[in-house]
């Protein structure tokens, strides 16, 4: 069988002949995305991935029209109040609402019939896994659309949503198969691909032996998007990515313990909150003030800490804060720089700031880059990594003890030279 | 007439009559040029929430700054509130209250450490109360202290800086002579009055002149910070610049849209020409629309040939802003992408999450049932619009067309509430300027931006005609380096 990757190039868009291994019968032309998603609801992140493809957005000083089209739609849970398929239906007649995944990819042909699928497996109501994580369909989505691809004989570029399974074989099995089906394959949290401030990047090939994020949230959501954080930045460090050898996770009284006896960089927490734009005051009256960790205590219930160890001797934390900061900062203490650096990952969010989730913005210009060009805009090893992090992090916390990770410690590989951030 | 702005100025000539005997000496002199830096605190209203207590706190409490958690190198050590003077002003004056025996209203108890009033308002040679001495001053716990409460007690007391019921009495710290190296002076709308053409009589001008008078009779003048615009009154604000001028000390104002953080981090290249700069925002114009306007002119002071300044000034409102657009009187190509930048649209996103471009047809006149523009023309031929969209959406975002580099756009990050973060890159500003002895960017881009706000008003006065401003002919050089946060 013979697995061909189609790439739909505009009139706009330059041609590499490496890139295309087969054009022969086609014409430049609009490539046809199929997208596959949870839940069709307000501020869900299908509503939010789906709708930049079918109305457009604001980018980059213009509002932009992607050039391609959503044509087919599969929602997996269409049931309960506010879901908006029918809606967003009535307006783009071109979108088919597919009753199947299979369906979706087809177009009722019998074989693969689009250029590329969008899968968001984030929201919706999944149960909980024994471990404590949701069970976010992104594998069986996965084997449904892989399987379309099997049969038809063809593999198209695929976004996947956040991480790539509850389940670290799955994880693994995703990426595997999509290298032995050679489809760009391209996940992630948009903290990765989001505005910073100050719009900085990790320095090339910096030396760094220690690195926080500071978020906000629970275990099993929005860990994910703290370790996306930390693992966009240091994994542009001299040598790349070495993989994980432990982790830990720090909860309660263990967290303040830990936190004071430095088993993770005071300075590096105090960086970090420097970059904070929410970082509630811990004292009435007082609007923007750095706590001291007694005031830390009173206004963070629930801490949280993956500390983990890369086996280039790189120690990483992910801290969560809810209670003290709602948004997501990182800072590493860099050989040769005199203080550490430090950045914010900015989320507009909707949650009263703002009423447009924008850090979707890069995320689904970024899976467009590689709809047209037919290459991941950054690595999906990254993508795993942070996926095997979190189901480390919860295990870690259901054992109450530093676990090895040597499933984690296989997972190297270089980061892109181009940032993929948004910067213009 | 008395008006309330002007009352400022009675109240500081008479209570300065009661700084006397022990008042006189200062508890916190300290000589210049050793420590930190000795800062007077000249505010309207200081509860939690307050543009006073966003940015006075900073001086306190320290405040986020290019990845570090920054403890100014200054010693608050005065506060004057205009508020809880003119409270006290609306009750029982000081004689009625002194024959009755009443001088324990909240906003005159004493400050710790600082000698109680009664003592000095007891007329000589009258003896002190023998056996019932003052009580202890009960300043309420933080905590409960409500949104509407007054911070300037608790503050004085958990920082050990003196309130003052005037201006020189700030500035001189009870003492004879000028008694603080830096001013900070936060004046906003607290139920000050409007005059006939409905401008807000903020007593800025007032609160300088006082200081200023302190500077000349004392023969020491220094760095004052005056937020936001100078005055409602373009003739007091030059008389600010001039006296600041004349008296050598250096004069910095403004709000903290020009110096916040841009998404993305751009600018207007230096010297570079430009056509155009559309900038969008939400409030009104005496409110926030200063801000935008001046967010906008620290972007076109770059150009090429810097400042040269403003022809004329015109008001738009209702329809006509509409028209004017259609008439190409400010470009709705750069409002598109001025628009494309924000993150706070109102249409359908706000109904069902969608993304919505607001320029489609008539979209925008759907959604702001009361815009408004100022249209700027400079003497050079730039043309500046500023269009207030209540409705459409709620952050501020400018584009503009740059010769040679197309449109450049970018949002002002006004960071949420309540810790507006975006002030403390405007302290680092005025912080900076107490260190140094510097304004960081000109004075003028205030001035300015003062005069085509007062032009703006009295363009609405008129029918929204179009106003000649040959008294906006101000020329200045903006600094080559921009002065937003980057860091």
């Amino acid at each position: 069988m013979c697995f061909v990757i189609w790439h739909m190039y505009t009139s706009s868009q330059s041609i590499h002949p490496e890139e295309v291994l087969s054009m022969a019968e086609t014409t430049p032309k609009r490539p046809q995305l199929a997208a596959v998603v949870t839940a069709y609801k307000r501020m869900l992140h299908p509503q939010h991935i789906v709708d930049r493809f079918l109305e457009g957005y604001g980018l980059n000083g213009a509002y932009h029209y992607p050039e391609m089209d959503l044509v087919s739609l599969y929602v997996d849970q269409r049931d309960g109040e506010g879901d908006l398929t029918q809606e967003r239906s009535g307006r783009h007649p071109k979108l088919k609402i597919a009753t199947s995944i299979e369906d979706a990819l087809t177009l009722g042909t019998g074989k693969l019939a689009v250029d590329g699928v969008v899968v968001v497996g984030e929201h919706g109501n999944y149960p909980l896994s024994p471990e404590g994580i949701t069970m976010h369909p992104h594998y069986e989505f996965f084997e449904k659309i892989t399987a379309v691809f099997r049969a038809s004989g063809r593999a198209v570029s695929y976004f996947n949503d956040k991480e790539l399974s509850w389940k670290w074989d799955w994880c693994k099995k995703m990426v595997a198969i999509s290298k032995e089906l050679k489809f760009p394959f391209q996940g992630g949290s948009s903290l990765a691909v989001t505005w910073r401030v100050p719009s900085v990047e990790f320095p090339t090939g910096a030396t760094t032996k220690e690195a926080i994020s500071i978020g906000y949230g629970g275990m099993g959501s929005y860990d994910f998007h703290g370790l996306e954080t930390l693992q966009c930045m240091v994994e542009r460090r001299k040598g790349g990515e070495s993989g994980v050898e432990w982790l830990q996770t720090y909860r309660g009284d263990n967290f303040w313990k830990a936190y004071e006896s430095g088993v993770w960089s005071q300075k590096l927490v105090r960086a970090a909150l420097s970059r904070s734009a929410t970082l509630r005051a811990a004292v009435p009256t007082f609007t923007d003030m750095l706590p001291t960790i007694e005031q830390m205590k009173t206004i963070v219930p629930n801490p949280v800490a993956y500390h983990y160890q890369h086996r280039d001797g790189l120690k990483s934390t992910m801290l969560l804060l809810g209670g003290m900061v709602r948004d997501f900062t990182f800072a590493a203490q860099i050989e040769g720089q005199p203080k550490p650096f430090s950045t914010q990952m900015y989320l507009p969010m909707p949650d009263g700031r703002t009423t447009l989730a924008s850090f979707f913005t890069p995320l689904v210009y970024n899976a467009e880059k590689m709809f047209l060009t037919g290459k991941a805009q950054y690595p999906v090893e990254r993508t795993l990594l942070t996926s095997g992090l979190l189901i480390a992090g919860v295990e870690s916390e259901a054992k109450g003890k530093r676990i090895e990770t040597p499933e984690l410690a296989t997972v190297t590989y270089q980061p892109y030279p181009e940032s993929s951030y948004w910067r213009s | 007439m008395l008006t309330r702005r002007r009352f400022v100025g009675y109240s500081a000539l008479s209570s300065a009559l009661w700084a006397n005997g022990p008042l006189l000496r200062s508890a916190f002199g300290q000589e210049n040029g050793k420590g930190p830096l000795r800062l007077a605190i000249l505010g309207s209203v200081y509860r939690e929430g307050s543009a006073l207590q966003t940015i006075a706190d900073r001086f306190m409490v320290g405040y986020p700054f290019e990845g570090d958690w920054h403890m100014p190198e200054v010693k608050v050590v005065s506060l004057y509130v205009d508020q809880r003077i003119r409270k006290a002003e609306a009750g029982p004056n000081e004689f009625q209250k002194a024959m009755s025996g009443n001088l324990k209203a909240a906003w005159l108890r004493p400050t710790p450490g600082v000698p109680a009033l009664h003592d000095d308002q007891r007329r000589v040679g009258e003896k002190k109360a023998p056996a019932a001495p003052p009580p202890p001053p009960s300043v309420p716990p933080l905590d409960e202290l409500g949104p509407t409460s007054d911070l300037s007690e608790a503050r004085a007391k958990q920082f050990g800086f003196r309130l003052c019921r005037n201006i020189p009495e700030a500035l001189r710290c009870g003492g004879n002579r000028l008694a603080v190296d830096a001013v900070l002076t936060v004046i906003e709308d607290d139920e000050y009055p409007r005059n006939e053409r409905g401008k807000i009589l903020l007593p800025n001008f007032d609160f300088f002149q006082q200081c200023a008078q302190v500077f000349e009779t004392d023969g020491r003048s220094v760095p004052y910070f005056n937020h936001r615009q100078l005055s409602f009154s373009y003739i007091e604000a030059q008389s600010m610049v001039k006296t600041a001028e004349r008296l050598k000390f250096p004069l910095l104002a403004g709000a903290s849209m020009p110096v916040t953080w841009r998404l993305p981090d751009t600018d207007i290249p230096f010297g570079a020409k430009v056509q155009e700069a559309v900038v969008v925002g939400v409030g009104s114009l005496q409110g926030t629309g200063f801000d935008a306007l001046e967010a906008m002119q620290c972007m076109l002071e770059r150009r090429k040939g810097g400042e040269t300044g403003v022809k004329s000034v015109q008001l738009l409102e209702g329809d006509d802003v509409w028209a004017a657009g259609t008439a190409g009187r400010w470009s709705k190509d750069l409002l598109s992408s001025a628009l494309s930048r924000s993150d706070t649209p109102l249409g359908l996103t706000w109904l069902d999450g969608r993304t919505q471009d607001l320029t489609a047809p008539g979209l925008l006149p759907q959604l702001v049932k009361d815009p408004s523009a100022v249209c700027v023309e400079y003497t050079d031929g730039t043309r500046g619009t500023m269009l207030l969209l209540n409705g459409a959406i709620r952050d501020f975002n400018i584009a503009a067309r740059v010769t040679g580099h197309g449109i450049v756009s970018t949002q002002f990050f006004m960071t949420p509430a309540p810790n507006e973060t975006h002030s403390a890159c405007l302290a680092a500003k005025i912080e900076q300027m107490y260190q140094t002895r510097s304004a960081p960017y000109s004075i003028q881009r205030t001035l300015i931006t003062t005069g085509i706000l007062e032009a703006s008003l009295h363009s609405k006065h008129r029918m929204n005609e179009r106003l000649d401003t040959p008294q906006l002919a101000i020329s200045y050089q903006a600094p080559s380096e921009s002065q937003y946060s980057r860091t």
